[in-house]
């Protein structure tokens, strides 16, 4: 808490002096995604379709002072929708397996300031690590590394300088990833983690990223477990109509021990109405006991270190939307197709072919996005530097919108 | 012949069981004797990550707390007035490593010191793979002021449970990856102690995966997790040569205990090997040779693994504990036939017990055990009055 209140002292005084009489500005925004997706990758060796409402968010983004001081608010709301995760092959965290877990509802709350050249920054929210949340992305269904790319819903406190080129940002935070959907972070455990990253955007259009954070004990929330030593370095092109990313990943847990390793690319084009996007992944992830009650869900609390093996997921992911608008509400009905292998990686017990019935499968979604007011921000970045497309959302309802 | 009981509900204690089979015969179990079992005390554990075993002797209780280290209870002893109804805390120690999992305390009856205590670290572990974490030797002369003084290190392997053979002075150690290896334990510790490695096996054709491993009647008794029960002679560099092994393929093998001429095995089936169901203690019957030869097996179902297996110095009593489902808690069976142990009754623990252990204590038989978090505790229970 110490470091918490230094954190917002900084703060304090990097925005003295500069209290310029200007209107404060609000905006807000909603989403839902409605959609039934359908799995033969599944415990069991079965098929399993759901229908649920994904990503059902509401943002609200408040400036005062010319825009030097900031709140970011965003509130989650699948903590109703999927209690019990979303079915997403290859998912995992926070005790869920195959199954993406519900974020928690206060999902960013951070107060933002500074200007052109350096801000800082408070609250709850996304750790300078890796590249953009999934959410602000063009599949709908997160990949795999979801867990070694985003660092998020920690209470943190970063600084940042900007410059015309680029940006150099570092924080500390908590390192326990949140263990429900309604929980806040460990308040005692704020500092014990940090992370550093550099961001460079040599021409426009253009952004290149590398950063590196050090995680005490994620999965275990008094602080007994191993730490996590990650490395994200990504290049990310937007542009006109086209949007694409590459990005590699590396975690490596209890002083090297187990290493997961993550290459993703993906890619979008705008086209009048509609936006066609793919996304090819290859993912490393743990494997753990599932629990008795839930072949999706993993102990927790933790009280060993054992896994039952490392998996490699391979995905091919194809969708696109078409693009809609009436009166305010905007919406996009998609359809996003996966193929999806499985393969061992080390050793170990968990055997994919036993577990799934299969080594290869594929998952199909269908459904509709609806938004209403700003357009989403991409979430994980919070510097003030105005670089091309930093605010804008990658999304394919944010591009092209056409009017019926 | 191999046995398998038949399903059959049995009502004990205040939860519906289930003990199946698939011999098609029903067996009727004995109606539940009047609850035997009295809870003594729960003792609230750290959770650094909480208990993993226990080991009691003399009237102390060495609780390997994780990250806490081993805290020290005189449950009896009398050296702080502790008692198993109130246990009173002596000394702790961290060993260098954390991750305190397993103890044993070494009663040498060459130098007649019981100077020090063996504790197991358990690393990070792949199962079936590889794991980590040292052997740590703490000098509890001083028990309110234990240190650590010496430590045995395998590249590549990490240790899991033991057993010594105090006369000779040799500690067996289970190392999963690494198979069992004996160190000679004699005389002073300290420091590095690798170079005192006697001897190692490793089982199977396939990956090893020790679990524990026991003496008896001169021969060693490894389980291994994925090749099941074997017999060594106890020169461990004569392996296989009585018997045993590649015998459980169904399912993952667990913990074991060597007694009344029976082994009794537990199975672990987080996982489900092969997609069954249920956990199995299994019934071995040892021939003359001293191997092991398939006898009985009882299918507790609601538990991903049978944790820990150990019978009463007097073998009458067959405890076993289990986690990972809604049947998970303490299970006892009479050994009035040692090859077909009867259900006598079961205390149940909600977030399951990880290792079970018998204690006597001023008379009573007690069963300490580890129950898991969330409410990590060490549990003591009075059940004299199963054993009869």
């Amino acid at each position: 808490m110490t470091q918490c209140r230094a954190g917002l002292l900084v703060l304090a005084l990097g925005l003295a002096g500069r209290a310029e009489a200007q209107r404060p500005s609000v905006r807000w925004g909603a989403q839902a995604f409605p959609a039934l997706t359908e799995t033969n990758v599944v415990p069991g060796a079965r098929s399993l379709g759901e229908a649920r409402v994904l990503l059902p968010v509401a943002m609200l983004h408040a400036a005062a002072l010319g825009g030097r001081l900031r709140l970011v608010a965003t509130a989650n709301f699948e903590k109703y929708t999927i209690p019990h995760g979303e079915l997403a092959p290859g998912n995992w965290g926070e005790s869920f397996e195959d199954r993406r877990h519900p974020h928690t509802l206060v999902h960013e709350l951070m107060l933002v300031g500074g200007g052109p050249h350096y801000f800082v920054a408070a609250g709850k929210g996304f750790v300078p690590f890796g590249t953009d949340d999934p959410m602000t992305r063009p599949a709908v269904l997160f990949p795999v590394n979801h867990h070694l790319s985003q660092i998020l819903e920690r209470a943190v406190a970063m600084a940042g300088l900007g410059m015309r080129w680029g940006s150099l940002e570092g924080a500390v935070f908590n390192g326990d990833e949140p263990i429900s959907p309604g929980s806040w972070p460990a308040w005692d455990r704020f500092g014990d983690s940090w992370a550093l990253r550099l961001t460079v955007r040599p021409v426009p259009g253009l952004e290149t990223q590398a950063s590196h954070a050090w995680v005490h004990s994620p999965e275990n929330r008094p602080g007994a477990g191993p730490d996590d030593r990650k490395t994200s370095v990504s290049a990310r092109w937007e542009r006109g109509r086209w949007y694409g990313e590459l990005e590699w990943a590396r975690t490596a847990t209890a002083d090297g021990f187990f290493v997961f390793r993550s290459v993703l690319g993906e890619g979008a084009l705008q086209l009048p109405g509609h936006r066609p996007y793919v996304r090819i992944e290859r993912s490393e992830r743990p494997e753990e006991e599932r629990v008795f009650a839930s072949p999706f869900r993993t102990r927790r609390p933790l009280f060993e270190n054992s896994i039952l093996g490392i998996t490699r997921w391979t995905i091919v992911t194809a969708g696109d939307a078409i693009e809609l608008r009436r009166g305010m509400l905007r919406y996009a009905p998609f359809l996003e197709a996966s193929w999806i292998g499985i393969a061992r990686v080390g050793g170990g017990v968990f055997d994919p072919a036993t577990f799934y019935g299969r080594e290869h499968g594929a998952s199909i979604t269908v459904g509709i996005r609806l938004a209403i007011g700003m357009t989403m921000h991409r979430m994980g970045r919070y510097d003030l530097t105005p670089a091309e497309g930093n605010t804008r959302m990658t999304m394919p309802m944010d591009h092209g919108v056409r009017s019926e | 012949m191999t046995l398998m009981r038949m399903c059959m509900p049995v009502l004990v204690g205040s939860l519906a069981a289930t003990a199946c089979g698939d011999s098609g015969k029903g067996i009727s179990q004995p109606p539940p004797p009047p609850s035997g079992i009295v809870l003594v005390d729960s003792l609230p554990i750290p959770e650094f990550y909480g208990i993993h075993d226990q080991f009691v002797r003399d009237g102390l209780a060495f609780v390997c707390a994780w990250n806490t280290g081993v805290l020290i209870y005189d449950v009896g002893n009398g050296i702080k007035g502790g008692s198993p109804a109130h246990p009173m805390l002596v000394g702790s120690v961290v060993d260098s490593g954390g991750e305190a999992h397993n103890a044993w305390w070494f009663h040498n009856p060459v130098t007649s010191e019981n100077r020090y205590l063996f504790v197991g670290q358990e690393g990070p572990g792949n199962i079936g793979a590889n794991s980590s974490g040292d052997i740590h030797v703490m000098d509890v002369s001083d028990l309110a002021n234990p240190r650590e003084v010496a430590h045995f290190h395998r590249a590549n392997a990490g240790t899991h449970n033991f057993w010594m053979d105090e006369a000779n002075q040799v500690l067996y150690a289970a190392y999963y990856n690494g198979g069992v290896v004996a160190i000679d334990v004699s005389g002073t510790l300290s420091g590095d102690i690798s170079s005192r490695l006697i001897d190692t096996v490793s089982f199977g054709a396939g990956t090893t995966y020790t679990w524990g491993v026991q003496l008896y009647n001169g021969s060693v008794y490894a389980i291994d997790m994925v090749s099941g029960l074997w017999h060594l002679n106890s020169s461990l560099a004569t392996p296989g040569s009585s018997g045993g092994g590649n015998n459980e393929a169904a399912r993952y093998s667990s913990d074991l205990w060597v007694a009344n001429g029976y082994a009794y095995t537990g199975t672990w089936d987080h996982f489900q090997r092969t997609g069954l169901a249920g956990s199995l203690l299994k019934v071995w019957r040892l021939n003359a040779t001293g191997a092991p030869v398939a006898e009985d097996s009882i299918l507790v179902s609601g538990v991903g693994a049978v944790s820990d297996v150990e019978v009463s110095a007097d073998g009458k009593l067959l405890m076993f504990s289990t986690e990972s489902g809604p049947n998970s808690g303490f299970w006892f069976y009479s050994l009035a036939d040692p090859a077909h142990p009867t259900l006598l009754d079961k205390y149940p623990i909600a977030s399951g017990v990880h290792t079970a252990t018998f204690a006597t204590i001023g008379g009573r038989l007690y069963a300490f055990g580890a129950e898991n978090p969330s409410g990590a505790a060490l549990i003591i229970l009075d059940v004299t009055a199963l054993d009869q």
